[in-house]
């Protein structure tokens, strides 16, 4: 039973079907339309957002963690003091995503009868900073203090002895807050995973107030006002970051290999690895001819579909689909807003043709360096 | 507008949250701080502290008991003399406050001198300016402060009077107490000399014991350890020696290793701890390691340059300490909640292995004193040809391990030779030649099949042109074996050779000393294996069949060599006769052939190169493949192979490499760590290939040499001295030797197994077991580096003659060229401290004292000529009394050492019979008839037992003579034979019953 259970869990994390299995379920979790919103209440995923939904997810990731420490080989992954933090990490964020949904929900239903959301503090609507907010801050900080103190006595840093290139750890894992990071270098390019993306996300969350122009919801916890945004921004935060900051950490081993939480990391795992670049599936599978010698000649359709994505994919979208929404916020902020929002969607895209196409690069020029 | 009391929340909720938490920050702050405080080897400190109190406890009760009735008379002697003074109390009372007074009178006028004395200094250079410069701005001050000057001095000189005369005084006082003083200053220091070995252990209880302490010194004992203020001198630290020498690899850069380990193994120096439980214990070689006046001083050695580990560690675990066994391993995981910290690269060694670090500055010497696993593993390593296949930097092969295969047509037949191949083991049990075949990775019949064909195509490369041996003229070169056996036991054979048929009588353990024994091959079933002819050309003349062969020539007759022949022919190994030939088939060496060729080329073109080549081809194209896949010219001369790249991993630094660069393969019920898996590969060589679907070309090829758990753990030990480790070069065992040719001779004399028949280095000379008496053995070669001169020996070496007529056993003469023979001269040389290639003849002082000599040597006393030749005239007693020809004594032995060797020749060559001569003293001269017995001379020497040792010393250099009495030896022995060893104890009697 509980080894069925085991098996059936390793199935499902494999990333293609556990990253499949969320993006799915997403919109059914964070409706962004009307008709998502109906399914969701249908079929009660809305009660996720109740205190009973509260203690339902505490105890089913509870559950996770127990079963797992009792497993020999969960366990290892699990005690590591390196992994201590993600354990913390996905316990806080399910508190916080359910604290302010379970907010945000019980404004909109206060709005929808037309009531003040809760945070509206009548008549001046203000928070003294002394000695309400500093006071509560410095209990916080003390408590905290307190919390860093005790986890360094109990859990020994994890110190390795001193770097050896010679002897390089396998899997060899960055810190776990760019375990997401380096787990999108096995679909990116170094370069793009590691430097142009992480810029685009932080400018992007910096630009965010300036792109969104959406007044509602300003100082207090809602979701129907702004259920697209909010849509958009969880897939990114929970599936795009976190979700893969746990694949790195419990399911990426020896050999950047996948294991399902239950398995044993066995190092001898050859998992092949025949991917192929686009302009290989255009030029010898298609056309079944050699590659061009003229590099910028064989990379022709992968630059084709990159502008076609990143360049004219916005401007047909402006003048359909999102042709309103375009004459709302101007043409600067939906420039920014595409280059942002289409970056970020390629990621899962990109995954997603690694594992239906093992798609290597859509433009691979190594003699440059340069690869997408 | 602002109010001061506007609260949105309950502020008295807060505060008690305020106050929790505070409560709680509390709690944890000290908490953090015992944590911080709480270290391991405090435990240990404080554990050793009263493990110390206690021993110092018992060490002042044993002392107070020896001096107990010792230190009552002294007492009372003191008390006495203190009664006495007491009676002249108020004398000494005025006495010492006279002396009060007088002092505080002599402060006064003291320091009116010393301040007049400032004046006039200042007085002084106006002065002596006036004297130079003359003006002071135009006016002459000189006349009044030549008059301030003088009047000044007139004043030091009053008061200095006054001073002196108030010291005298003083010193008059004290002396008049010190008088009165004297008996009970003199009684009391008596009485401490007898109790200094109390008051000793009593000074170390009060700095270690509060009980004993001062309350001041408690309250500073307790403070100097408080958190924080310990950073000043606490009792309780982290104790490390930083030792220069010894570099600890942090891959980038070699530093300096800063050992901790005396942080907790605080007895180690100290041999009082020999009992103490661990971690206090002492060393327990503290001659060899450690204490100062040790070869390996502790402040220059430290600890983990020898034993590894993480140095900086101060708990059990994080000095990596690594248990010996899996029941050590059990304890300590019990006891010390120990683990392997995987991370760290140089776990210590298990102490099995510690000798693994000998190595690390002796890489020169042959053997390796007090490290017999490591000297054995090397020698191992040497005779079992790893480093053929392997190569070791630092341990390159001498030789090959194996005989040459240059000539084996000659001597073996093909069906012989292809069995011996496939399983050498079954012809003889403990022949060094390791299996291919047969092995985990390969037993399948496919495989079976495929071998047997590899074997056939080398054997076929091996026996050119098809010929090989025959046994047609045997008997020609038979003898009678009887004799031949006792031959083989007499003349030396045994110093390398043991005739063992049976694996059970074999001893169970290996040694440095037992390897003596089977230096060369347990010569069994002979008489299944080539021919007799070839038997008796090659003991006749080993070099001729193998120039560089290691087995000598003993100069056998051509009778001599025929009875031996007859002897070693005698044994058969009818199981080995009766096994398979082994068979080619040709459909495998197709599969071989095509197999290799489409290895390194298209199929196509392995298929028409196939299809291209005759048999032969084929057969030889195999055979080619074969040797190099196996490396047989790893141990073996192979004509066409001479250059041929040595086959396996180089293991220079195999000490050091990092644990996941071993393939553990799909092995797992096996310990992480390097020694576990060179354990595990010398067990069974094809076990990490367990498992796994490997073509055949690929497969894991070291062969199994069967070795014995002793000989695993030497060879262990022997590749984990393969370390990176660096040490100082001046750490280097070899900087204190001049000559590198040292070394170099006792390699040679390893090699060439000197020591089967010699004692060298106080090791060696097993033969003597089977001969039975050392008196009928090779001589040992002690002080051999001083005893002859080394162009004698030099020309010994290369034509031994007859030394001591007595002995059957002889003299090789080993095919050595004259570098080599030089290098073991040097090593002897070097032994004995006398490196000097060239030395003055000594001269006779042709007097006194040759005279005397002669008559210490004559009949009336040392009766020389009982036991030795004097050129060609036999010794008065019979031959197994028989000793070396003193005629050839100038010309082999050195003058200085023949005086030495006279003086007590047990000492340089225990076990000898000759015994020390007879030296008169003084007193036997007052008899009457002194004259008549001792003769003038000898009187005249006055009992110098020099003078008189030199003497005969000149009595044997005189002697004329025929000094290489080989051939009479010969002559005499081939006429009446050797058959005196039987009647030994007898012959030992007749000696006790001498005068001397």
């Amino acid at each position: 039973m509980l080894q069925t259970f085991k098996d059936i869990i390793d199935i499902l994390s494999a990333p293609t079907v556990s990253f499949t299995l969320l993006t799915i379920a997403f919109p059914f979790v964070f409706p962004p339309t009307d008709w998502f919103e109906k399914i969701h209440r249908k079929f009660g995923i809305c009660r996720l957002w109740t205190k009973p939904g509260f203690y339902g997810g505490m105890i089913a990731i509870t559950f996770f963690f127990v079963v797992g420490y009792f497993d020999p080989n969960f366990n290892i992954t699990l005690t590591k003091a390196d992994n201590f933090p993600i354990i913390l990490m996905i316990y806080s964020m399910f508190i916080a995503i359910w604290w302010s949904m379970y907010q945000a929900y019980q404004n909109d239903d206060r709005l929808e009868n037309g009531l003040k959301p809760m945070e509206y503090n009548d008549p001046d609507d203000k928070v003294l900073v002394w000695p309400d907010l500093v006071y509560i801050e410095f209990i916080a900080l003390i408590l905290f203090m307190v919390f860093l103190i005790v986890w360094s006595i109990l859990v020994a840093a994890p110190l390795e002895e001193p770097a050896n290139p010679a002897a390089t750890p396998n899997p060899s894992k960055a810190p776990w807050y760019f375990l997401g990071l380096q787990e999108m270098l096995v679909y990116f390019d170094p370069w793009i995973a590691g430097i142009i993306f992480p810029i685009f996300i932080i400018i992007g969350m910096m630009a965010i107030p300036y792109m969104d122009i959406n007044k509602k919801g300003d100082g207090y916890y809602s979701f129907k006002e702004r259920r697209i945004g909010m849509f958009i921004f969880m897939y990114g935060w929970v599936v795009l970051w976190l979700f893969l900051i746990v694949i790195g950490t419990f399911f990426r081993g020896p050999n950047w290999n996948f294991f399902g939480p239950f398995e044993y990391w066995d190092a001898h795992k050859v998992v092949p690895l025949n991917n192929v670049n686009l302009s290989e599936y255009i030029w010898v599978k298609m056309l079944g001819t050699g590659m061009p010698t003229n590099i910028l000649l064989r990379e022709i359709i992968g630059f084709i579909v990159l502008i076609g994505y990143m360049g004219i994919l916005p401007i047909i979208l402006a003048k359909s689909w999102l042709k309103n929404y375009f004459q709302e916020i101007g043409p600067v902020r939906y420039t920014f807003l595409m280059l942002f929002g289409l970056s970020m969607l390629s990621l899962p895209i990109k995954m997603y043709m690694r594992w239906l196409f093992n798609l290597k690069y859509i433009i691979a020029i190594p003699e440059w360096f340069f690869n997408i | 507008m602002f109010k001061n009391d506007e609260r949105y929340w309950n502020i008295h909720q807060l505060n008690k949250w305020f106050a929790i938490s505070s409560i709680l920050f509390m709690i944890s702050f000290v908490w953090m701080f015992i944590d911080d405080n709480d270290d391991e080897y405090k435990v240990y400190q404080r554990n050793f502290r009263q493990l110390e109190i206690q021993m110092a406890e018992v060490e002042l009760a044993e002392e107070l008991e020896t001096v107990k009735n010792e230190r009552v008379s002294y007492e009372e002697k003191a008390q006495e003399a203190q009664n006495i003074l007491n009676s002249k109390k108020s004398l000494a009372d005025s006495l010492e406050f006279r002396l009060v007074t007088l002092k505080g009178i002599f402060y006064r006028h003291n320091m009116n001198y010393q301040g007049q004395k400032s004046e006039i200094d200042a007085l002084k250079y106006l002065v002596e300016k006036d004297n130079t410069h003359g003006l002071d701005h135009g006016e002459d001050h000189s006349a009044e402060n030549r008059q301030t000057f003088d009047d000044a001095n007139v004043l030091l000189h009053n008061y200095k009077l006054k001073k002196e005369a108030t010291e005298t005084d003083i010193a008059n006082t004290e002396l008049f107490i010190k008088e009165m003083n004297r008996d009970v200053k003199a009684s009391t220091e008596e009485l401490n000399r007898i109790l200094a070995d109390v008051q000793l252990v009593q000074n170390k209880l009060e700095k270690i014991d509060r009980k004993h302490m001062s309350f001041m010194n408690k309250v500073g004992d307790l403070v100097r350890d408080l958190p924080i203020l310990d950073f000043m001198n606490p009792y309780y630290k982290v104790k490390q020696i930083v030792v220069p020498d010894i570099k600890y690899n942090v891959n980038f850069t070699q530093v300096p290793s800063v050992d901790r380990c005396t942080s907790c193994h605080l007895g180690i120096t100290n041999p009082d701890f020999a009992e103490a439980e661990q971690p206090f214990r002492s060393h327990p070689n503290l001659e060899t390691y450690l204490s100062s006046a040790s070869p390996h001083p502790m402040t220059e050695f430290g600890c983990t340059g020898c034993h590894s580990g993480r140095a900086r560690g101060t708990s059990f675990v994080s000095a990596v300490h690594m248990p010996d066994s899996d029941e050590e391993k059990a304890r300590w995981e019990e006891e010390y909640d120990w683990e392997q910290m995987h991370h760290w690269l140089q776990p210590m060694l298990p102490s099995n292995y510690t000798e693994a670090s000998c190595f690390k500055c002796h890489q020169k010497e042959a053997y390796i004193n007090d490290a017999d696993q490591l000297t054995l593993g090397l020698s191992l390593i040497e005779k079992s040809g790893c480093n053929g296949c392997h190569l070791i930097q630092r341990y390159q092969e001498r030789r090959k391990a194996g005989p040459d295969l240059a000539k084996v047509s000659e001597k073996l037949n093909k069906s012989w030779t292809a069995k011996w191949i496939k399983s050498p083991k079954e012809f003889r049990h403990n022949t060094r030649m390791p299996h291919f075949f047969g092995q985990d990775n390969n037993s399948s019949p496919d495989m079976i099949k495929r071998n047997d064909t590899e074997i056939m195509t080398m054997v076929n490369y091996l026996f050119p042109n098809g010929k090989e041996v025959s046994t047609e003229n045997d008997h020609r070169f038979m003898g009678d074996a009887v004799k031949g056996e006792e031959l083989f036991n007499a003349v030396g054979c045994r110093g390398c050779h043991i005739v063992e048929p049976d694996e059970a009588n074999m001893s169970d353990g290996i040694s440095i000393e037992s390897i003596l024994k089977d230096h060369g091959p347990n010569l069994i079933g002979l008489g299944s294996k080539g021919s007799a002819k070839w038997v008796y050309n090659w003991i006749k003349n080993p070099s001729e069949y193998w120039p560089e062969t290691r087995m000598p020539d003993l100069r056998l007759s051509d009778q001599e060599a025929k009875d031996i022949t007859a002897y070693l022919r005698s044994f058969t190994n009818p199981d080995f006769e009766a096994m398979d030939d082994i068979e080619l088939d040709k459909k495998q060496l197709e599969n071989i052939a095509f197999g290799w060729l489409s290895k390194m080329n298209t199929e196509a073109f392995a298929k028409s190169t196939l299809a291209n080549m005759s048999h032969d081809e084929k057969m030889d194209f195999v055979a080619d493949k074969s040797f190099r896949y196996y490396g047989c010219f790893g141990c073996h001369n192979i004509p066409g192979y001479e250059d041929a790249k040595p086959i396996g991993t180089e293991l220079t630094f195999e000490g050091s490499k990092p644990v996941d660069k071993l393939d553990f393969g799909y092995i797992h019920d096996i310990e992480h760590v390097n020694h576990a898996w060179f354990r595990r590969k010398l067990e069974n060589p094809r076990i990490f290939d367990h498992g796994k679907e490997s073509p055949a070309e690929d497969k894991l090829r070291m062969p199994n040499f069967g070795f014995s758990d002793l000989e695993i753990e030497a060879l262990v030990t022997a590749i984990l001295s393969l370390s990176e480790d660096e040490v100082s070069l001046k750490m280097h065992a070899d900087q204190y030797v001049s000559d590198e040719l040292v070394y170099e001779g006792r390699k040679l004399i390893k090699e060439f197994n000197c020591q089967g028949c010699h004692i060298i280095d106080n090791f060696g000379g097993q033969i003597v077991d089977v001969i039975g008496s050392a008196e009928f053995s090779p001589p040992s070669l002690n002080t051999q580096g001083r005893k002859t001169q080394p162009d004698w020996l030099f020309k010994f070496f290369n034509g031994p003659t007859t030394i001591r007529p007595n002995l059957q056993v002889r003299m090789p003469s080993f095919n050595m060229t004259d570098d080599q023979w030089n290098s073991i001269i040097r090593s002897f040389q070097f032994a004995d401290d006398q490196l000097l290639a060239y030395e003055t003849d000594h001269s006779i002082s042709w007097g006194r004292k040759i005279k005397a000599g002669e008559k210490l040597a004559s009949t009336d006393f040392g009766a020389c000529d009982n036991c030795h030749f004097y050129g060609s005239t036999f010794p008065i007693q019979g031959a197994q009394a028989w000793a070396p020809n003193l005629a050839m004594a100038k010309d082999r032995l050195r003058a200085d050492w023949i005086v030495d060797w006279l003086k007590d020749p047990m000492v340089i060559m225990p076990g000898t019979k000759m015994p020390a001569p007879f030296l008169p003293t003084t007193d036997l001269f007052e008899d009457d008839d002194a004259s008549n017995i001792y003769g003038e001379h000898l009187i005249a020497l006055d009992g110098d037992t020099t003078a008189m040792l030199e003497g005969i010393r000149d009595f044997i250099w005189a002697m004329k003579g025929q000094k290489d009495i080989s051939n009479i030896v010969k002559q005499y022995f081939d006429e009446n034979g050797y058959n005196f060893g039987e009647e030994e104890s007898d012959e030992e009697d007749e000696w006790d019953d001498d005068e001397w």
